[in-house]
């Protein structure tokens, strides 16, 4: 089974972040591997110690990605390509999806996981559309990978209320929700190796795209806002029973919730 | 005048109350109003289907019980087709965010997942939606013709007076994918109060500690009908069901009041419930980032505020 993951190198949420004149200030931004890339790592690892399956990471992004790359070489990828280009910039999910597509049909791969969204959009598109544009069957928000053998798949996927048994055969697309696994920390050993793999750098020519094929994003980022701001309220302190009656009847009165 | 298309998000035979929402929200912009619903039964829907739509299609048949992706995507793109929809419109569930970016596919459309507001003027169409872990809004221009959107909750209120006018449309059933096959549904054991329509929801975070904690609140959480949701450290630890996760990755919650207890507030949580009106917060710490958004904070254990709260508001509604 030959495994194509993506990793993107996104902005940490974690941290600060602020808007001015309808941008995003750059100054102090940090970037790290999108959380729910780490969860579709781990699982493309896992594939590969249980099932002996080979693979590969795709990203698309620029030279800051290679710690990301490299985090992701430590955790147990074997291989890795960075899509590095001038035109991907401000491009929307089926941008990512059609420089995926290509990737995906010049390689030889069984099955490619991503995450179910990244951090920095919230989008969660890209990888339903790559399915989409390849015409294979998609599984998204993913909690469990059993292999069958190496033509099918059983997962599980978190819907509405329930979660429904899938039977999925491959070639396929999934998309991972993060509650599917606990990414691992990169061993030593992991990150010493990680240090010797090499990145294959393709640009857009190589793919057989153009700028023009970015420049026919569907969506367009316009500006970005500051979000409305709650602002603190009240903050109550003291004798247990004395606040907890003062908020409920500030709740029943001020906020008339009850 | 654009034509928008609302899918029904339907549960348990009924529609839910985002529809109305959508539908409102739709005639708000001057739009050609259509309804779809798609499922085992849905037929039974047509009149509610009816209120403030010109047109409801339908694809009704027993196959679709076990409703996958695939089969959602053909049967919408095929009602969007037929009535010529400029817009189609979902509610937030996980089957739209499944859905979604197949129909835009399908219908070279540009897509759009959880939005807070749509402006049309003339043939440009603007939306505002939230990115970034909710510490930014994208103000994004539709560059296609079409556009597929999923409706963040609490983005678009129902008003009354709808007119409704019947004129169902049956769809044909869609063709099963047999590469992709529901086998199973494993129902999980939430609370008794959807979370997404839920007007009041109880929340529970690290600070109910066990399962002691997590029966205490569900007690508050049935005093008030509320919907009983988690952090994603109470999910993790297996005390509560994964679906009753709140957050960037989980569900977003926009009730009238939102009770958070013992939950710290991590920028993923803030996400998926800072739209809520009004936001009580219960912790130990007094330095917790929930203080920060919340309208009321209580310092103190919830293991000794909770039953006391259960105890003022038995007395205040009484």
């Amino acid at each position: 089974m030959n495994i194509l993951v993506t990793v993107k190198n996104v902005v940490d949420v974690e941290l600060n972040i602020q808007v001015k004149n309808g941008a995003i200030v750059q100054d102090g931004l940090q970037y790290v591997m999108n959380a729910w890339d780490e969860n579709a790592v781990e699982a493309t690892v896992v594939l590969k110690e249980d099932q002996g399956a080979s693979t590969e990471l795709v990203c698309i992004g620029d030279g800051t990605a290679t710690v990301a790359i490299r985090k992701a070489f430590a955790m147990g990828i074997e291989g890795g390509l960075l899509i590095e280009d001038e035109a991907i910039k401000n491009v929307d999910s089926a941008s990512y999806a059609k420089i995926l597509q290509k990737v995906y049909e010049q390689g030889d791969y069984d099955l490619v996981i991503t995450g179910k969204q990244s951090q920095d959009t919230d989008s969660g598109q890209t990888g339903i559309l790559l399915a989409e544009f390849l015409g294979l069957p998609c599984v998204s928000n993913v909690v469990t990978i059993e292999a069958i053998d190496d033509k099918n798949l059983k997962v599980t996927r978190q819907a509405d209320g329930n979660k429904e048994v899938i039977a999925l055969q491959l070639p396929a697309v999934i998309t991972v929700n993060d509650s599917i696994n606990e990414p691992r920390l990169p061993a030593l050993r992991g990150i010493m190796q990680a240090k010797k793999k090499k990145i294959k750098n393709l640009d857009l020519s190589d793919l057989g795209l153009s700028a023009d094929d970015m420049a026919a994003s569907k969506t367009k980022v316009l500006e970005y806002q500051a979000p409305q701001s709650r602002g603190a309220g009240q903050k109550f302190e003291g004798d247990a029973a004395e606040i907890t009656s003062q908020v409920v009847n500030l709740l029943a009165t001020e906020a008339k919730v009850f | 005048m654009a034509k928008v298309l609302v899918v029904a998000d339907i549960k348990g035979g009924a529609l839910k109350g985002s529809f109305a929402e959508l539908v409102s929200t739709a005639n708000d912009l001057g739009a050609e109003v259509a309804a779809v619903a798609v499922g085992a039964g849905v037929k039974a829907l047509a009149a509610d289907l009816a209120t403030g739509t010109k047109t409801q299609y339908v694809a009704d048949d027993a196959s679709l019980e076990k409703l996958t992706a695939a089969a959602l995507t053909a049967a919408v793109v095929d009602a969007a087709t037929q009535f010529g929809a400029d817009q189609v419109w979902f509610a937030s569930t996980e089957a739209a965010k499944a859905a979604a970016p197949r129909i835009a596919a399908k219908l070279d459309a540009a897509c759009v997942t959880d939005i807070t507001d749509v402006q049309v003027d003339g043939s440009q169409v603007v939306i505002l939606r939230p990115a970034v872990a909710g510490k930014v809004v994208e103000k994004v221009e539709v560059k296609a013709d079409k556009v597929v959107a999923i409706v963040r909750a609490g983005a678009f209120d129902a008003k009354e007076g709808l007119v409704a006018s019947e004129n169902l449309v049956e769809l044909s059933t869609p063709e099963a994918d047999l590469r992709a096959t529901i086998q199973e549904i494993l129902t999980e054991a939430g609370g008794a109060v959807d979370l997404a329509d839920a007007k009041i929801v109880v929340s529970c975070g690290r600070g109910a500690k066990n399962e002691e904690g997590v029966a205490l609140l569900k007690g508050l959480a049935e005093d008030l009908n509320a919907g009983f949701g988690a952090s994603r450290a109470m999910v993790d630890s297996g005390f509560m069901p994964h679906d009753s996760q709140v957050g960037q990755t989980g569900k977003v919650v926009a009730p009238s009041l939102y009770i958070a207890c013992g939950i710290s507030g991590a920028i993923q949580h803030l996400a998926g419930m800072n739209g809520s009106k009004v936001i009580v917060a219960i912790n130990k710490d007094a330095d917790a980032p929930i203080f920060d958004i919340a309208d009321y904070g209580i310092v103190g254990d919830l293991f000794e505020i909770v039953p006391i709260m259960r105890e003022e508001i038995k007395k205040v509604r009484s």
